[in-house]
């Protein structure tokens, strides 16, 4: 049975994405006992699936080590994965949160050996990858994953190959008869950062994402340009494998839009700009960007990156939101159909791959999670006084970027920070 | 240029956009659009139009009145929907196709033979005759809009297509008599002068 | 040597260990060569029972010191977490055999490359001592924020909820910065429809009511001097008047200048009709809800032109490049301030991208549009004084058309400058050239590196890390606001309370002398040699914290508090007199020292990589994660930063026959990701002058290679070693084999 201490002194963080390891991270490095939760069996989130980030266009797991290094320095921190809240109740400074702990089959015995990834067979879609490719039933979720611990696919228990992912363990760290846990957790407030998802691309009809494989979202290009992602970072066509060196970017996709997403989604245009520095970075000057968009909305000094890709001669701006998405299927070829609103130009684009700028959506739509708790028509929860010891963080409460949700996440830590700082004067 | 257009000038003093949204059928969602062109890209007829409908919505906010209104481009609106399914602002933009076209008319300003302006006309004309569409009448109507000669030419070109739908009893040679209409032909036409009133009420606003 | 030194070695032969190696060998060499008080072997060392094994010795006292012969020390640290006990993890695993083919051939070079891991663990531990903290750091709890802006406002009252005392200095006679000369503000919370009032007020009142702020007004700070938890800072008022108070962290909310409008003479800005924003927020107050009148003639404006990206997003000589983030909303609200008073008027936006973005951002646009707000994509040429109010000439990117148009009252929507003080990175000027303006320092920092808080683009103080937004290069003073990055209202309060809350960990960390990010919670600090410090300052100079000041006898004075313990000065130290009590010349140099170097003629070379711990010694563990192999000759050792890295390893490694040294450190540059800054960089010109040193051995220059890596570089990492490997091969074995 998982034991865990906590007091109405203790902030729990729910979600183990940047926002929530950075909130964690700030609480505990001011001395606060902090809980960190995540329903995935890893810390990570949204950025451990990015290649780069703009505009620096460095790689996000340089950042994930240290904050994993911070994390791994602190025992007033704990990390709770496989982890769901069902339920909150209680006041500010005194909340009771019910949370369920899915099974991972694998205990702390584990030292990430692999022994049991070689001897089982059976293969599953590849969540990191957004589903690109397979990986095995017992599995690391990706190498910087941490816990760094296998897990077991639940769907693997009661097999043959779980039984030989057992027998493979040499230090016994596999035990399937692991059940689901309840626990209740007593603290003090509660930081949400739950984090968004990317817009399913697939109801944006006219882009035709479920009937053409060379349309493919920004979410899972950035998997493709991982080395060690599906296409071992490879910048390909998904139909034929071929070099995909004339790219097509459509902004807004699923944004801006009364039919999907109402809201601006904000870091959409950073992410096609960065994503048409792959190709270059792939084939130089043979390859070959356009981005048809209705604003660039590049704000403050994320303009210097925007001007930069600008004046790349290989990349071409469209303003319009383009109209419909069709197949030649001679080529395979996407064609784009639509209007250069600039002076009227009708146009049919014939490209290599087309990557929409998919738009983000809380992970946790808060009009009905199991919190109450205020927040916007679009689920994102607002910084409103109503909420009480509750506070949201990062992408819970707003579409941002990376920098901008760590910012909103260090604010949270001391609004948390606040609540159980008031809690301990009044015990005092 | 007509009166009523002389007195609708006065009015509005170039601001066309209030002219739009005061007397056009969904005019006031003009303001709304916000020039992504997906209405343009999805016209199946996007060829053929001067303007497409988020320029025209352009031109109207920049006081374009005589370019708008005497355009043919809102003629051509074949009614599809494309458009406003897929208008990320929810404009209703093949009503407001509709509404320019016929605001245009009413002040005189369409382009003359401009062909759907005349097809509708002889659709209207056809229609409040009994209350119902007379198919033969207007098919007739139709293939004579421009001459006896070629309304000649047309009839016979089409009449493997009049015969199939005939032997179908889609079509009533008797109809060439008068046809069918609705039952209350005068409570119909009541109803239509008072429509009317209403129309012409709005317009007699302007400058009386 | 005061301290007995025990130290127990362990080994681990699980995960395959014991297979691959002789583990009694390794416990061999760790008693002969390494000097091991006591050696164990477990098959399973991080099990319950092999951590009880290693507790048990460390409570008897038996062993001080503890060398892990297991894993990484990047993994199982859950398991490996003992106090008080000096330990080093000697990586077996990511670091020999899941590098190593598991053939016979290779298992003689994977047993020698094992074998000296532990030599090198060892006698690595051997010249490592317990951190403690340092006796310097202060206790003082309080908080000062600089700049009484919505921004600092925000930071004291958050800070004071928090339960910390707050001293809050406004150079003007009352608070609210720019945002008390708002009419009204954007909205930050739904519903996104119409401007909100600017909330000065009510953050006002708060701070009146709030025992825990101390408002300062009409003064500046005129010194601020000493280090996190201790720094004394002089508040002067205009009379002359000066207090001396002490704080725990300091928070800059300074804000910004509006860019000058008057530099857009295209743009008419003498007319009395051509406004900026915050001169149409002046004449909305004025209006007070009633109907806006234009300056020249105080009639009521009928027509409005805002011109967005004014001066902006251009390269324009005097133009900005960036964009200031927030006027399109600004334009947005401000147009509704004309449509609230009179629904009739015309109100233009003109735009080149519109850009409200966030949940809230579309909906505000959408609004406007709602209550009649006209937003037309073009470009503004000129204005023009007309005869009836400005002339606009302006393409109309739409239309594809030149148009030119009157309005009543054109507003440029022009940027905002951030009022960082003295930009202490610009070259100084040279002789004879006229000074025109000497930016005034906000905080006068009493620091030998400059005034102020360093710049990083376009003169503000941000962060140059994503992942860290404030991470500052003053420890303990962190920027929030237009002054950190251009920023509305929205995020500037959000902007407050992070860096209240980064302020608040810097007092509690330095109380316990505690390092902050991202070495956060290390206790070692630098400390010196007096005998032996020649005085040269080049610690000083080479600190990218701004962290060491001199003495009046012109030593170096650490100030711990403001150390990152990065180890910049130690590597550039050219005497060597500076060190950490667990990492200094010797911790390192000794583990150089402790490879059994083969001769010459066994043609076995030795390869020396000093890795940097953030990014490319995980890199190496993933490799081996992955199982890419790289040549068994190679000995790596983790560094806190490249710049830690003094000369004098690599001048011994070379004395002492080894054959290839690779330092692998992170981008430099531009966009740098060394996350101590400038390590990288200056690791790469001290290796510059390696040369010198190469040709006077007569050594070939290949030996040498200083590369920039990145956590990703999981192939290229082994790709540069066994480069290295092939390079030895080629020029020859080194002659200095002893």
């Amino acid at each position: 049975m998982t034991d865990v201490v906590a007091t109405n002194q203790t902030i729990l963080v729910v979600g183990g994405g940047i926002s929530g390891m950075t909130a964690a991270l700030e609480a505990a490095e001011c001395g606060k006992d902090v809980i960190l939760l995540e329903k995935n069996p890893s810390l990570g989130g949204r950025v451990s699936q990015l290649y780069k980030y703009f505009p620096k266009l460095c790689f996000p797991t340089c950042g994930m080590e240290i904050n994993l290094r911070r994390i791994k320095a602190r025992n007033n921190l704990r990390v709770m994965t496989l982890a769901e809240v069902t339920k909150v109740s209680g006041d500010k400074g005194n909340y009771s949160v019910d949370v369920k702990i899915s099974p991972r089959y694998v205990n702390e015995n584990c030292t990430a050996c692999g022994a049991c990834s070689d001897a089982v067979s059976a293969e599953f879609d590849n969540e990191h990858n957004y589903n690109l490719d397979k990986r095995k039933g017992a599995y690391l979720p990706f190498t910087m994953a941490f816990p760094q611990r296998y897990v077991i696919d639940p769907a693997m228990i009661g097999t043959d190959d779980a039984a030989k992912a057992k027998d493979a363990c040499p230090v016994g760290a596999i035990d399937l008869d692991m059940a689901e846990e309840n626990i209740q957790l007593n603290v003090g407030s509660v930081v949400w950062a739950t984090g968004w998802k990317p817009y399913d691309a697939a109801k944006i009809q006219p882009y035709g994402y479920d009937r053409f494989d060379n349309v493919i979202t920004s979410v899972e290009l950035e998997r493709m340009m991982d080395p060690q992602g599906p296409t071992g970072g490879k910048l390909i066509r998904p139909s034929d494998g071929k070099e995909a060196k004339d790219v097509a970017f459509i902004q807004c996709a699923g944004s801006r839009d009364r039919n999907h997403l109402r809201h601006c989604s904000r870091i959409c245009c950073m992410a096609s700009l960065k994503q048409s520095t792959y190709t270059r970075e792939k084939f130089g000057d043979e390859g070959k960007s356009t981005i048809y968009y209705i604003d660039i909305r590049a704000i403050d000094r994320f303009e210097d990156f925007y001007q930069k890709v600008k004046s790349d001669s290989t990349v071409n701006f469209i303003k319009s939101k383009v109209a419909s998405v069709v197949e030649d299927k001679d080529t395979g070829n996407p064609i784009l159909k639509g209007v250069d609103t600039e002076g009227y130009k009708r146009y049919a684009n014939p490209h290599d791959l087309v990557v929409l700028a998919v738009g983000m959506e809380p992970s946790v739509n808060f009009n009905d999670a199991p919190v109450d708790i205020v927040s916007n028509e679009f689920g994102f929860i607002e910084a409103n006084p109503e909420n009480g010891g509750l506070f949201g963080a990062g992408c819970a409460s707003d579409a941002l970027d990376v920098n901008r949700a760590v910012q909103s996440a260090t604010a949270s830590a001391l609004r948390a920070i606040q609540v159980v700082n008031q809690v301990a004067e009044a015990e005092d | 240029m007509s009166e009523l257009n002389n007195r609708v000038v006065e009015k509005y003093r170039n601001n066309f956009l209030k002219e739009v949204e005061a007397n056009v059928e969904e005019g006031d969602w003009v303001k709304m659009c916000m020039q992504c062109g997906v209405c343009a890209g999805s016209c199946p007829l996007g060829d053929a139009w001067e303007h497409t409908p988020q320029k025209l919505f352009m031109m109207i906010r920049a006081g374009k009145r005589d370019e708008v209104l005497s355009s043919d481009a809102m003629w051509m609106c074949t009614s599809c929907y494309n458009c406003i399914v897929r208008c990320p602002r929810e404009l209703p933009i093949t009503h407001i196709m509709h509404g320019l076209a016929h605001y245009a008319a009413r002040l005189g300003l369409s382009p003359k033979n401009q062909p759907t302006q005349k097809f509708a006309q002889l659709f209207w004309d056809n229609l409040t005759k009994t209350g119902r569409v007379n198919e033969l009448k207007l098919g007739l109507n139709l293939y004579f809009m421009n001459g006896f000669s070629e309304g000649v030419k047309k009839s016979l070109e089409m009449r493997s297509i009049g015969q199939g739908m005939f032997f179908a009893k889609r079509l009533n040679p008797m109809e060439i008599l008068g046809g069918h209409g609705v039952k209350d032909q005068a409570g119909f036409h009541a109803m239509l002068d008072k429509a009317r009133e209403i129309e012409d009420a709005k317009l007699d606003k302007f400058g009386k | 040597m005061a301290v007995q030194k025990d130290i127990g070695a362990y080994i681990c032969s699980g995960c395959g260990l014991g297979d691959r190696l002789d583990c009694d060998q390794l416990e061999k060499v760790a008693k002969s060569d390494g000097r091991a008080k006591l050696t164990r072997q477990h098959e399973f060392l991080c099990s319950k029972a092999g951590v009880e094994m290693i507790q048990a010795d460390i409570d008897a006292g038996d062993v001080s010191h503890i060398v892990l012969g297991a894993c990484s020390r990047r993994a199982k640290t859950d398991a490996f977490n003992f106090e008080n006990v000096v330990m080093t993890r000697t990586n077996l695993r990511e670091g020999v055999i899941w590098v190593r083919p598991d053939t016979d051939e290779a298992r003689e070079s994977t047993q020698e490359m094992a074998d000296d891991y532990i030599r090198m663990g060892c006698a690595e531990v051997k010249y490592q001592d317990l951190p403690a903290p340092s006796q310097e750091q202060g206790l003082n709890r309080n908080m000062l924020v600089v700049g009484g802006g919505i921004t600092g406002m925000t930071s004291a009252i958050e800070a004071a909820k928090a339960g910390y005392n707050v001293g809050l200095v406004e150079k003007a006679g009352h608070l609210g910065g720019t945002a008390a000369a708002l009419y009204k503000r954007v909205p930050e919370r739904a519903p996104y429809s119409l401007p909100v009032d600017n909330g000065v007020d009510s953050l006002a009142t708060q701070i009146q009511g709030n025992p825990r702020i101390t408002v300062y007004l009409n003064s500046t700070v005129t010194k601020t001097s000493g280090a996190p938890g201790r720094f004394s800072v002089d508040i002067s008022t205009e009379s002359g008047d000066t207090t001396t108070e002490n704080f725990g962290a300091i928070v800059q909310s300074s804000g910004f200048e509006p860019y000058d409008m008057s530099q857009l003479t295209e743009f008419s800005p003498e007319s009395p009709d051509v406004v900026d924003q915050l001169g149409l927020e002046a004449l909305a107050k004025e209006a007070n809800g009633g109907a806006i009148k234009r300056p020249s003639d105080a009639k009521a404006v009928e027509s409005v032109l805002f011109v967005q990206c004014a001066g902006q997003r251009s390269e324009k000589e005097g133009h900005l490049s960036y964009c200031s983030g927030h006027c399109c909303a600004t334009s947005i609200k401000q147009a509704m301030y004309f449509k609230q008073a009179n629904p009739d008027t015309d109100t233009v936006v003109m735009y080149t991208d519109l850009r409200t973005p966030g949940a809230g951002g579309e909906d505000f646009y959408r609004s406007a549009q709602k209550q009649g707000v006209i937003f037309t994509k073009g470009e503004v040429s000129e204005v023009t004084p007309g005869d009836t109010g400005p002339l606009v000439k302006f393409n109309d990117l739409i239309l594809d058309e030149n148009v030119e148009q009157n309005f009543d009252l054109v507003v440029l929507a022009t940027g905002m400058l951030p009022n960082s003080g003295v930009n202490i990175d610009a070259p100084a000027p040279a002789e004879g050239e006229e000074v025109t303006e000497t930016p005034v320092s906000i905080l006068n920092l009493d620091y030998r590196q400059g005034k102020d808080i360093p710049q990083l683009v376009h003169g503000f103080t941000d962060s140059h890390f994503i992942c860290f937004p404030y991470e500052t290069r003053r420890t303990g003073i962190y920027t929030a606001g237009p002054v950190r990055r251009p920023m509305d209202i929205k995020q500037a309060m959000d902007d407050a309370t992070g860096a209240a809350m980064k302020a608040i960990q810097a007092i509690e960390n330095s109380s316990k002398g505690l390092a902050a990010h991202p070495r956060s919670g290390d206790l070692s600090f630098p400390s010196f040699r007096k005998e032996g410090c020649t005085q040269c300052k080049r610690c000083t100079v080479e600190c990218p914290f701004g962290a060491i000041n001199e003495d009046e006898r012109g030593f170096p004075q650490y100030n711990e508090g403001r150390c990152r313990r990065c180890g910049t000065c130690m590597g550039a130290c050219p005497v060597r007199v500076i060190s950490f009590a667990n990492y200094s010349v010797d911790s390192v140099g000794q583990q150089i020292k402790a490879v059994d170097m083969p001769d010459e003629f066994e043609e076995k070379p030795r390869l020396l990589a000093l890795a940097c711990e953030n990014d490319a010694y995980p890199a190496m563990d993933m490799a081996a994660m992955n199982k890419v192999e790289y040549s068994a000759y190679v000995r790596a050792i983790p560094v806190r930063c490249l710049g830690s890295v003094n000369t004098i390893w690599i001048t011994d490694a070379l004395n002492s026959g080894y054959d290839g040294i690779m330092l692998l450190g992170c981008q430099k540059g531009e966009n740098y990701q060394c996350h101590f800054v400038k390590g990288s960089e200056i690791a790469h010109i001290r290796m510059s002058k390696i040369d010198d040193t190469l040709s006077q051995l007569q050594l070939e220059k290949e030996r040498v290679g200083t590369h920039e890596v990145a956590i990703t570089d999981v192939e290229r990492i082994p790709q540069i070693i066994n480069e290295m490997a092939e390079t030895v091969q080629k020029i020859g074995m080194s002659p200095f084999k002893f």
